[in-house]
């Protein structure tokens, strides 16, 4: 039985699949270092490739469709356990079937993967309204605008479009504490660093407090008292999420 | 500021933060809160987009989305409407803010994605004419000055001059202004300093300059927006006598006349005494829960008013949705098989919402579905298997009438919300908790 291993990444998934898509089915996945297959499993190694990436993406949107491919995207940063699989026949039907693919909504083999797509879909949306900026002390010439966040799914290289365009004019961050990764933004080009880790805490500026109280006052006074609802409250804002949401801290 | 110096108390030279809690207070009963329907790419050198589909940031401790910096210029007003929390005579604080500071925070809490935009109110000062020119202004330094491009949605004072009308919508994405109450007298009786006319005029040349800029950029690309995201209101539920048949039926009417975007339904609320106003024990929440899902229906469902209320039956069931309530009545109509059947008639199905409608009829294309495929495509089985066949077969293995099946569709849940308005929203895969979709 072969077990592909590749380096976890997206870009590498797409290399491990290319090769082996139109043969056998491999046994499994392994990401990164870690992990032995099986006593008679062989494990293959497969590096990743821009170019290899590149042309295997090309061939999804040629043969199957741009739909599909996304939903292949959106559903492989669930990091869904064995959704490298799942993602692998996916794909393998929709070269056998083609644009139909996406329709088929009720199929067992599509069904899955559109539902893991929708899951990370859903959180990226949140985290478009989720997301907060504090301005902090920093060495550049601007200020710069820092934003932790810690999302159950892999969001972040889903928001960097939305924020590039949104807020071009300052240098931005949007850290990923739970994943080491950050999306670094200047002039208007966005970069993904991976192994990112915080040196110290961000010192906030003093208009940052200023603005960050008169938005905690206002929040508070938003509310309507006699249709207070903190269940339904909960149910919208999760309390994990709450954390680094400037409004629910003190 | 100078403008409101004249009406406001000294109290007026207080800190931003204390103005700007009061003018929360004063804000918060007008709750539209979309930002939804603009599409404004980034400018180059400016601040912001807007996103097409809305954004909600956060939800406040009664469960209502913030996706706009609801605010209002000043809560001093000149009028006396009887529902309303800032009428003359309310001794309540007031305050104002200056338009830079309006600019400054929503630039601000823009940018920390606080917000979407803004939503600019006010009090009436001096004159309707006058107010408006001062919410002009503070959206045209937004525009013009700040290069803002998020999303602005901006009130419109009732009996306003037609040109002031017309420069509002040049900058908002959205605009409205508020019936509040669903017919001329109560309007007269509560509110007798706005006259049902006023109200009526600018929403009708609204609507009309709406349509034709529209037209003239499905034309051109290059033609001006004038309110890319169109038109809403605000209806008081529960203030004035009226049923939800009249009140629904203004709805379509505003829809379908109008070319309204959107109505909002809003409980009565008592902040201030009154003995035109009832005594209620509180917010009628339900009902303004139903209304939305009546709203729903004739929006998204191809329903309209008078199939869901009559003279024989002027107001929504409190026990169930509108849907199932409709379905009930007509149960001549089912069992629908789900493999053949229209997509407007699976609509009408209760616990087929207008998402799994869609995925039914894309999905029956490539193979027949049954139980299994329409669980996974999200249909709510627990109501809908009473009127759907599949494949020929009945879902149920049995028919019911009308009586049985209200007894079976009253789960515990629904009773729970006849009891404590407090789950009023069943977290359903496929339902929204704002307007509990079905």
């Amino acid at each position: 039985m072969t077990i592909i291993r590749y380096d976890g990444s997206f870009e590498g998934f797409l290399c491990a699949t290319a090769p082996t898509i139109d043969g056998a089915e491999p046994a499994g996945f392994l990401r990164g270092e870690g992990g032995d297959g099986g006593l008679f499993d062989e494990v293959v190694a497969m590096a990743s490739d821009r170019d290899v990436a590149l042309a295997f993406y090309e061939r999804i949107v040629r043969e199957v469709s741009r739909d599909a491919f996304a939903t292949a995207r959106h559903a492989f940063h669930s990091e869904a356990g064995g959704v490298e699989l799942l993602l692998l026949r996916y794909l393998s039907l929709g070269f056998r079937v083609g644009r139909r693919l996406e329709g088929m909504r009720a199929d067992p083999l599509v069904q899955p993967v559109q539902q893991l797509a929708r899951r990370v879909e859903r959180e990226v949306h949140r985290f478009l309204g989720f997301v907060r900026f504090r301005e902090v002390e920093w060495s550049g010439s601007d200020s710069l605008f820092y934003a932790p966040i810690e999302p159950e799914t892999d969001v972040l290289p889903f928001l960097a479009p939305h924020f590039a365009d949104r807020l071009a004019d300052r240098p931005w961050v949007i850290h990923d504490l739970r994943r080491g990764q950050a999306l670094f933004c200047e002039g208007g080009r966005v970069k993904l660093l991976r192994g990112v880790e915080l040196a110290g805490v961000p010192s906030s500026t003093k208009d940052e407090d200023v603005c960050a109280a008169l938005w905690q006052g206002y929040f508070k006074r938003l509310a309507i008292e006699a249709r207070r609802n903190p269940g339904l409250q909960r149910q919208l804002v999760p309390l994990r999420y709450r954390k680094h949401l400037t409004e629910f801290g003190s | 500021m100078s403008y409101a110096r004249g009406i406001l108390h000294p109290m007026n030279d207080l800190p931003l933060d204390q103005r700007l809690e009061i003018l929360a207070d004063s804000a918060k009963y007008d709750v539209s809160c979309s930002s939804s329907g603009s599409d404004r790419n980034e400018v180059p050198g400016g601040l912001g987009s807007a996103a097409p589909s809305g954004i909600c940031h956060t939800w406040t401790a009664d469960g209502r989305c913030i996706s706009l910096f609801k605010i209002l210029l000043t809560n001093a007003c000149i009028y006396d409407c009887a529902y309303c929390i800032n009428r003359r005579s309310n001794d309540i604080r007031r305050a104002a803010l200056t338009p830079d500071e309006v600019v400054r925070l929503t630039a601000d809490f823009y940018r920390r994605n606080y917000i979407e935009g803004l939503f600019l109110s006010t009090g009436v000062v001096r004159s309707p004419d006058h107010t408006m020119e001062q919410l002009i202004a503070v959206a045209r330094r937004l525009r013009e000055e700040e290069r803002f491009n998020g999303y602005i949605h901006l009130k419109v004072v009732p009996g306003a001059d037609p040109q002031l009308v017309e420069a509002v919508g040049r900058y908002a994405d959205r605009v409205s202004i508020n019936i509040e109450l669903p017919s001329r007298q109560s309007l007269y009786l509560l509110a007798p300093d706005k006259p049902r006319d006023a109200v009526i005029k600018p929403m009708r040349q609204l609507s009309g300059l709406i349509e034709s800029a529209r037209e003239e950029r499905r034309k051109s690309r290059r033609a001006p927006q004038f309110a890319p995201a169109g038109q809403s209101t605000q209806l008081i539920v529960g203030a004035t006598p009226e049923s939800d048949r009249e009140i629904i039926t203004l709805s379509e009417g505003l829809y379908q006349r109008l070319g309204m975007k959107r109505v909002y339904y809003s409980a009565f609320i008592p902040v201030a005494s009154d003995n035109r106003l009832p005594a209620l024990a509180g917010p009628p929440l339900l009902r303004e829960h139903r209304l939305y899902q009546a709203d729903w229906l004739l929006r998204f469902y191809g329903f309209s008013a008078h199939e869901l209320l009559d003279e024989c039956r002027p107001n929504l069931d409190q026990r169930f949705d509108p849907k199932t309530c409709w379905a009930m009545r007509h149960l001549h109509l089912f069992p629908v098989e789900v493999n053949r059947a229209d997509y407007e008639v699976l609509l009408r199905v209760p616990g087929i919402g207008v998402r799994s409608a869609q995925r039914i009829v894309q999905a029956r294309r490539h193979t027949r579905l049954g139980e299994a495929e329409l669980k996974r495509l999200g249909v709510v089985l627990k109501r809908a298997r009473w009127f759907l066949t599949a494949g020929g077969r009945s879902l149920a293995g049995k028919t019911l009438d009308e009586a049985q099946l209200a007894a079976v569709l009253l789960t515990p849940n629904r009773q729970k919300a006849r009891a404590a308005q407090l789950e009023l929203f069943p977290a359903l895969a496929d339902s929204s908790a704002m307007t509990g979709e079905l």
